[in-house]
Order: C-alpha cells, then structure tokens, then sequence
C-alpha cells in the first residue's frame, strides 16, 4: 500500500471518529439544553398561570385556551408533578407533532386543580436537526479539504523522498558509482540523503576493496601455489631422484594440485556471492550442454554410460556465460562423477526445466546437505565438495532452483526457473 | 628459438626458465613490464610468455606495445583462474594461448611447442620422433610412411608426449590436458591408464618399439631408448 494510502485511510478513520463522537456529543448537549430551557419556560408559564388563578375565579369546570396552551379543570386526586414528551394532532399543521407537557396539581383559594400545560417541540427540533445537517457539511468540507491538502502536500513535501526512492532503486552494487541526492530543504529529507549517500558510497567501496582482495588472494596464493607446483614438477623430471623420493614429491605434488583446486573454487564461489559476474548474455542452457556433452563423449564411454538426450525446447535464461559453462560443467560433471560403471545419464528439458538423473550409489548424505559447501558423497581426494555448491549458488543469484531427488535408483537434478 | 619470460615472482620465473632452457629453448626473462618492453625494444623473440598481474600495471600493456613492434612474436598469457575479463581482453589483443595458474611445466612446453609450430610454418611442419612422423594440421601419424589411425585423445596424447620428451608425464597433467575443466570429473586416472594402454599397443604394432616408460606410482615417460 502507498504510503499516501496509508496516510489517507488512517486520516479518514480518525476524522470520522471524532466527528462521529463530537457530533453526538454536540447532539446530546444541544437537545438537553433545548429540553431545559422549554422546561423553564413551562415552569415560568406556571407561575404565570398560578398568580392569574390567585387573584381570579375561574367560572367552569374545566377551561381550556383558545391556542391549547393549557388546560385547567378541577381536580381531586393524588398531589400530581410531571414533565413528560407527548404527541398530539394539531389542527392547524394537520399533523401530529411532538409536545412538551407539563401536568401539576395546585391548590389555590381552596380548590383544587389540575393543570396541563403543553408546548410544542417543533422548533427545537428544526433547531437540533439544522445543527446536525450543519455539523455533516462540515464535516464533509473539512475532509474534503484536508484530503486535497494531504495531496498536494505528498506531492511537494514527500517529492524529494520519491526521488529518492527512484535513485535507490535504480541503485546496482558494482555498478553505480556514487548516489547523488540533491537538498531539499526538509531537515529529515536533508539527513537522510547525507545518510544514504554516505551508505551508498560506503558499498561502494566496500564492493571494490572487497573485489579487489578477492582478486589479489587469488594472485597472491596461486603464485605459492604455482611454484611450489612447478618446483615439484621439476624434481620428479630430475632422472637422478630415488624412487622412494619421487613417491614422496609426487604425493606433495598431488595436494599442491588439490590444494589450488579447492583455492579456485572458493574464490569463485566468493566472486559469485559478491556478484563479481556482472556481463549478461541471453544463453540457451540445452545447447550448452549438448556441447558439454560432447567435450565428455570419451569419458563417458570409458565407463560404459549410456547417455540419453530429450531435448524438445529450449531453456534461454540471461546469464553470464562463464558461470552458465560452470553451471552446466558442475551438474554433469556430478552426473559422471558419482555415476557407476554401466550407467545411465539421462538429460531432459522442458520449458523452464532442466534436469540430470543418474544412477549411481544411494546417499550416505543427507540430501538437505548436498548443496553445502566442503559436503562429499565420498572421501575421495579428487573431489574438493564445491562442486554442486558453486552450481547451488549460480542457480540461486539467477533465480533458478536446483533441486535433488531420488527416484527408482536414478539421481536427480532439477535446475527449474522461479516463475 | 627465443622466448622472453615475464612474470614478477622470481621463484616460478627461474623455474620456467630453466625447464623451458633444458628444452632446448634460449630464455631471456624479466620481473616486470619496464624491463619486459626495454627487452622487447632491443631483441627480437619467437615467443612471449607474460604474467598479467605484475607489480607495474597490467600484462596486457605489454602485449600492445609488442604488437606494434613485431607482430610475428607469439604470445601466450599466464593469469590466475577465473580471471575471464583477461582472457578475453588478452585474445581479443591478439594472444594467442592463455594458461592458467597453477600450471603443469610440460603442459605449458607442449603449449609453447604447439604456438611456436604454428607460427612459424603455417601449421605445415612436421613433428619427428624417432620414426614417427606427425603432421598436426591434419591431424595424421605415419610411421615410416605408413598411416596410424589414431582416435582424438590418442592423438592428443601422442602430441603432448613427443612435445615432451624424456620428460615424466604425471597423470594428473595428461588428466588435464585431455579433458581440461572435467579432468576430475570421473575416474580419468584410470582412463588415462587406459588410453595409454592403447596408444603404446598401437606403437608397438607398427614400430616394434616401446616408447612409453611407467614412472611408478607417478606417471609416464616417452623415450626413443630401448629397455
């Protein structure tokens, strides 16, 4: 939701809400204060009425005003005081409207009457019903106005925070060089584009000292690597060394070739969380591992595997095309690897689906901990435990899962993209 | 032959060196670009083999610099693993091979040996050992005239081998140089073994002769001497 939304709705439900309170309040006062003061009046008319019948006599029974303002008659009965609402027809307005009444009993000169005086709640509540209608439009202007002002206000105040925003999203690791968010005059706005340049620059070089170490570790332990490699290499061409001495240099040798094997794939999968790949090319998966294939046919001769191919589609995806042959090198390299002599291969892919089964031994890993890192089906020296690692990490920078199962004695890799 | 080594560690720069000058190669080197392109501007070399990374700016400058002098001169990269972006910039240059760190010596001579053929004729030479005639452009071996059929790896192997002779072979640089990023990917030690197997049946056959020594437990050596 908009931050403009949200600001809106909780402005409406607020507005709403006190007015709602505020009007009823206003309502409540108002027709209590109107009841009081046709009371009073009722009560003064008494008065009246009483020092009129004191120095009069009254001549009937029973006497009523010509307006129906009171009726007068003789009374024997209970004391008698009540203020009470009522509705009677008038025959002037044709309609039945509501009345105040007021009945007391009174003696005076020693008789006793009863006296019922009524006055009409029309206009009190024409008066009440004026404020209430009075009350909503307001109400309704005030919120129109205030949520026109709301607008305007998020378009020129909240404008440099949408710029912001825009800058920030157009914002790539790697790529942007520095943000630049100009002033704005809001002292908030102002700090926050000073934080956010200082962050943004902060990454910035962070991403490239962090680069740039990557690349000199690379350097800096390969040439070790490379002489203490090639150093080996030169004493086991020496036709002079004992056997036994050879043995040793060529066990040496071997770890040295481990040892920079498992150096080059932890950079790279360093270089791959640090999003060091950032070239993109539209790659077609299929055609990358038709090739692949070929590159491996002798291999997979030598162990007897039978390869089987079900290609129908392509499976394009914007990738780099280094990690793209990585990718593809690592799962069918895995499907070789751990295959068994007189195996299977089978590749297939469908739209948006790749996937490599292979027969092979059953796991002695837990097939959660196949995409760890260092996670090795065997103890073999050959195998620095990366491979499937690197495949994991280029498939999920992508937006692509990679997934394992086992079924009916088949391994199986599914490389699927998110959608 | 002359080759101009640059690389800024001294350690592996003498150990190319010297292994390149038992091949029969006169080596000239230099530990960073200055003294590559002052070298550059005095002699003429067949072949440059130049590290990227040295410690006064990018290997690549130098490839520019020498393209401009002499274009003859073949060029081979060495560069950490991984680094693309140079590969490509460097090819794109005119390169002509790139190898990586860490790197097998023979692999790096048979490189050498490979460019250098090239280069100076046409792809046309010939490659003798012994009796064994080998004409890498179209990809045949005749001994004493006679075709050897050969499959794809046997003949890479062979190739590798007389680029080095006398030399000792370990399985894990045939591994990779027959197979590159899959070298252990499947059981290619074995395979190595195997095809081993079959190119010295098929040598054997035709010449009578054994040219394949085991080194034990290490790798292979080919040599013209009998037993």
């Amino acid at each position: 939701m908009k931050l403009q939304h949200k600001i809106n709705i909780r402005f409406l439900a607020i507005t709403i809400l006190v007015f709602s309170i505020a009007g009823f309040l206003f309502y409540s006062i108002l027709g209590r204060v109107v009841h009081q003061n046709i009371d009073e009046m009722l009560q003064s008319r008494k008065e009246i009425l009483i020092r009129y019948l004191t120095n009069h006599q009254l001549q009937d029974s029973v006497y009523q005003s010509p307006d129906n303002a009171f009726v007068i008659q003789q009374y024997q009965g209970q004391n008698l005081f009540q203020y009470n609402d009522t509705l009677i027809y008038t025959k002037t307005d044709k309609e039945i409207i509501p009345f105040r009444k007021l009945s007391f009993s009174i003696t005076i000169n020693g008789k006793t009457y009863k006296i019922v005086l009524v006055q009409s709640l029309l206009e009190s509540d024409d008066l009440i019903e004026v404020v209430f209608y009075f009350m909503l439009a307001l109400f309704v202007i005030l919120f129109v106005v205030l949520f026109a002002l709301n607008y305007s206000l998020s378009f020129s105040i909240w404008k440099p925070f949408y710029n912001m925003l825009n800058t920030l999203k157009a914002f790539k690791i790697g790529k942007t060089q520095e943000t630049h968010f100009p002033k704005t005059g809001t002292f908030e706005f102002d700090i926050l584009n000073e934080t956010l340049n200082g962050l943004t620059q902060k990454l910035h070089t962070d991403f490239i000292n962090l680069k740039e170490f990557t690349e000199n570790a690379s350097h800096e332990i390969q040439t070790p690597l490379a002489i203490i490699k090639s150093k080996l290499e030169m004493s086991l061409h020496d036709p002079l060394l004992p056997e036994k001495h050879r043995n040793y240099i060529h066990s040496a040798y071997e770890s040295a070739i481990r040892l920079s094997k498992l150096n080059e794939a932890l950079l790279l999968l360093s270089k791959i969380e640090n999003r060091q790949f950032v070239e993109e090319t539209n790659i077609d998966l299929t055609l990358l591992v038709k090739e692949k294939l070929n590159q491996i046919e002798e291999l997979v001769e030598l162990k007897n595997i039978k390869v089987s191919l079900d290609v129908n589609t392509s499976f394009e995806i914007k990738m780099n095309p280094y990690l793209a042959e990585i990718l593809i090198n690592n799962l069918l390299g895995n499907a070789l690897k751990h295959n068994i002599r007189n195996g299977e291969i089978r590749i297939s892919a469908e739209r948006h689906l790749l996937t490599f089964s292979n027969t092979g031994k059953p796991l002695t890993i837990e097939p959660e901990k196949l995409f760890k890192r260092f996670v090795k089906q065997s103890a073999s020296a050959e195998s620095t435990g990366l491979g499937l690692a690197i495949a994991f990490e280029i498939s999920s920078i992508y937006h692509l899962s990679l997934q394992y199962k086992y079924q009916n004695g088949y391994h199986t890799l599914s490389l699927f993209e998110n959608l | 032959m002359k080759i101009l080594v640059v690389e800024d560690e001294k350690n592996l720069r003498e150990t190319i060196v010297s292994f390149l000058e038992e091949e029969g190669f006169f080596c000239d080197h230099a530990e960073n670009i200055r003294f590559g392109s002052q070298k550059l501007d005095l002699y003429h070399y067949d072949c440059l083999l130049v590290d990227i990374g040295l410690p006064d700016g990018n290997g690549l400058t130098l490839i520019k610099e020498l393209k401009k002098l002499h274009t003859d001169t073949g060029i081979i990269i060495i560069s950490a693993k991984n680094s693309l972006d140079d590969k490509i910039s460097g090819l794109d240059l005119g390169a002509d091979d790139y190898i990586t760190k860490p790197f097998h010596l023979t692999e790096l001579s048979s490189r050498i040996k490979a460019l250098l053929r090239r280069r100076k004729f046409e792809g046309k030479k010939e490659v003798t050992f012994d009796n064994i005639q080998i004409i890498p452009e179209n990809r045949q071996v005749q001994i004493d005239g006679e075709q050897l059929p050969l499959t794809k790896k046997e003949f890479d192997l062979l190739i590798y081998f007389v680029a080095n002779p006398l030399r000792v072979l370990t399985k894990e640089a045939i591994a990779e140089h027959l197979w590159g990023d899959f070298a252990d990917s499947a059981d290619s030690l074995d395979f190595v073994y195997s095809h081993i197997k079959n190119l010295r049946r098929k040598l054997v056959e035709k010449t009578g002769k054994d040219y394949f020594r085991n080194v034990y437990g290490t790798g292979y050596k080919f040599t013209g001497e009998p037993l």
